[in-house]
């Protein structure tokens, strides 16, 4: 029998891993988060928009880097604004920003280590949880490596490694294929698949296909602003022969953007 | 695999120990003389070279504290629960530990060398050789925070010669007491063997080190520009607190004497003959060497009986009294620690006839004293260059005309001869002109 700590017996049903309400959030002066309504919950939510929607700037306020400029931010029931203690949601977080920035003189080893000790895991867990985030990215024959040696694909998984160590409830990926070859793509597909079956994965990404294959949903955003959520069935289902795109799931984004534009601009 | 481990792998700590230790060691090691006469002699030659290894030290540290902007790694870690200061810490230890044992192995090299021969070991060694520990342990954390606020490529090397100008120009700064209190080389310029420095003239530079060191620390873990601003604090509180207690005197500022390690060992036995105690290891040496000159100058009336080391702290003393049953010798301590220049020990306490130097605004005539202090010896006269090991040149008229007095002196019946040197020798006593006592 041993003492329990208040935060192990707090509840961990919340309504939505991530919620936002009206959510304004500033990239610059540039307010790139405009009146955002979201909910988020277990499942691989993959996040579309053209370039300049707002999809890092987003990433970035639920990771807790940018401060909300408005409205409503949630993170597993705690509120993200400037006077809470974060502590306790970063803790359960996991993020692989647009631009990795790492030590290249440490090993894929030490980086996560590093990482798992900033996200305050217990010491005693923290070797054998590297250890398995390494192996879940596939990188163990390239564990005891420096970071500068490897190629932009093994970074790039080096920084899910990183992201997925603290086996966080929100974790947040941001174009986490750019580098990686189709083989490496359809393992990654295969990892997004396995983390959201207990946790709130959030993927930003440019390839419709992508969504598709590993996500439980999409989530479509321009301007600032929620088009579309749905399942990547109704996605597809959302467009015809008559929008561009090589598959039902692109014609079905081409359709929703199409629309959206011209509601915005009639 | 813990996180100060890798901090001390992967930081620039290890780099930083190295770089120290070998330039350190190299330094010491090109001149070993310069320190070889004893733990007091290695301590302040070490201070000395902190105007290598603080800046050193510093640009380390800022190096070091760019790392996180050059990485590029700010926005990972603020999606992180651990505080800026807790995840400085590591990296804080890493460096910290790292320069300052790099400091004591830097001493400890010297100590190996020279452990056999010093004789005696004043306590201040102890704090004189940790408070310099932790002026390297403040220029890394220093060099941490400025990194940290500056963090450009240029940092790290504008530091290094930023650190080199501030030491030495804070070593010889007026007024004294305010580079006792900033210059980590403070007082580490050798006059004698027997010089220290003075405990509080320590105690203040750890007070100022101490308050640099914080300021680093409160710069590294800033937050905001509010805390960078307030992070000035440490150091000047550190200021205050060493000038409240710094000595104002000169005496305890300049090249302070250890009365200690001036006072004289000598041999039990007759003709007495004594030396330092911090160079009391050469009395063995010394002691048979010194007999024979004593017995030399013994063919003069009224000779002195006791030879001793040279005890006077040139430039803080005036000259002192001569006794005149006493003859004084320079003591010489060779790379080894042992007596240099045995050879020079002999001549040179016959060269003054046993009055020592003599006032400086007394009339001398080199070649009187030399003929006069060779036809004791026994000898013809030679040129000072190979005899004294400091002489480099002189003129060759002067040896001329010594050789040509010692001639004179050689015809002449013995007692005529001694007296004649003897009168010499009262003259210099008496400050006179000993121009013409030889040749009359």
């Amino acid at each position: 029998m041993r003492a329990v700590s208040t935060a192990e017996t707090a509840t961990t049903i919340h309504p939505w891993a991530v919620h936002a309400e009206a959510l304004k959030v500033r990239a610059g002066r540039h307010l790139a988060v405009d009146g955002l309504d979201l909910s988020l919950g277990t499942g691989v939510h993959g996040l579309l928009g053209r370039n300049g929607a707002g999809k890092t700037t987003l990433m970035r306020a639920i990771a807790t880097v940018l401060k909300p400029a408005g409205g409503r931010l949630t993170l597993l029931g705690s509120s993200v604004d400037g006077r809470a203690d974060l502590r306790q949601a970063r803790r359960a977080l996991g993020y692989l920003p647009q631009h990795f920035g790492y030590y290249p003189r440490f090993t894929v080893r030490e980086f996560v280590s590093y990482m798992a000790w900033l996200k305050e895991m217990p010491k005693r867990d923290i070797p054998a949880a590297t250890q398995r985030a390494i192996d879940r990215v596939g990188l163990s024959a390239k564990a005891d490596a420096k970071l500068r040696t490897l190629s932009g694909g093994m970074l790039r998984r080096a920084g899910v490694a990183q992201a997925i160590v603290n086996d966080p409830q929100v974790l947040l990926l941001d174009e986490p294929t750019v580098g990686l070859d189709p083989e490496q793509r359809l393992d990654l597909r295969e990892l997004l698949r396995d983390l959201g079956t207990d946790a709130c994965v959030l993927v930003s990404t440019h390839l419709v296909e992508d969504v598709v294959a590993a996500c439980t949903e999409v989530v479509l955003i321009n301007e600032g602003q929620l088009v579309w959520q749905g399942t990547p069935a109704a996605l597809a289902e959302q467009g015809d022969e008559r929008h561009p795109g090589d598959s039902p799931a692109e014609r079905g984004y081409s359709a929703l953007l199409r629309s959206h534009l011209a509601e915005a601009t009639r | 695999m813990s996180v100060l481990g890798i901090e001390l792998r992967r930081s620039a700590a290890a780099g930083a120990a190295l770089i120290t230790v070998t330039v350190g060691v190299a330094a010491l090691y090109t001149a070993p003389g310069r320190w070889s006469e004893g733990w007091m002699s290695l301590a302040l030659t070490v201070k000395e070279y902190m105007i290598l290894l603080w800046p050193i030290a510093l640009a380390a540290g800022a190096w070091q504290g760019r790392r996180e902007h050059r990485a590029k790694v700010g926005e990972l870690f603020a999606t992180t629960p651990r505080s800026r200061a807790r995840r400085m810490l590591p990296v804080l230890v890493a460096m910290g530990a790292s320069v300052g044992l790099a400091f004591l192995l830097v001493v400890g090299a010297g100590g190996l060398w020279i452990a056999s021969t010093a004789a005696y070991f004043p306590p201040d060694v102890v704090a004189i050789t940790l408070v310099g520990a932790l002026s390297l342990v403040a220029a890394a954390w220093l060099g941490l925070g400025i990194g940290r606020l500056l963090p450009a490529l240029v940092t790290a090397p504008v530091l290094a010669v930023a650190g080199v100008l501030l030491v030495f120009f804070t070593a010889i700064m007026r007024p004294d007491w305010m580079g006792a209190i900033m210059s980590p080389a403070y007082g580490s310029s050798p006059f004698y063997a027997f010089q220290t420095i003075d405990p509080r003239v320590t105690a203040v530079l750890a007070l100022f080190m101490g308050g640099l060191a914080l300021t680093g620390v409160l710069l590294l873990v800033a937050r905001g520009p509010r805390t960078s601003v307030a992070a000035v604090l440490p150091v000047l509180l550190g200021f205050g607190a060493a000038a409240a207690i710094v000595p104002r005197d000169e005496a305890a500022l300049v090249a302070p004497i250890d009365p200690v390690a001036r006072e004289l060992v000598c041999t039990d036995d007759a003709p007495k003959v004594c030396v330092t105690r911090v160079n009391s290891n050469v009395l063995d040496a010394l002691t048979p060497l010194a007999r024979e000159g004593l017995a030399v100058l013994a063919k003069l009336p009224d000779a002195p009986t006791q030879a001793h080391e040279e005890r006077w702290a040139y430039p803080v003393e005036d000259a002192p009294t001569r006794d005149a049953g006493i003859v004084t010798i320079t003591v010489r301590i060779d790379d080894h620690g042992g007596l240099a220049h045995p050879d020079a020990v002999v001549p040179e306490m016959v060269f003054g006839l046993g009055t020592g130097y003599g006032n400086p605004e007394c009339e001398r005539n080199g070649a009187v004293e030399r003929a006069a202090a060779y036809h004791l010896l026994g000898r013809e006269p030679v040129s000072d260059v190979g005899v004294i090991p400091e002489m480099i040149e002189e003129e060759p008229q002067l040896n001329a005309e010594a050789v040509e007095l010692w001639q004179g002196l050689q015809k002449l019946p013995a007692p005529e001869a001694l007296a004649r040197v003897t009168a010499v020798r009262d003259a210099l006593l008496a400050c006179q002109d000993p121009t013409g006592l030889l040749s009359r």
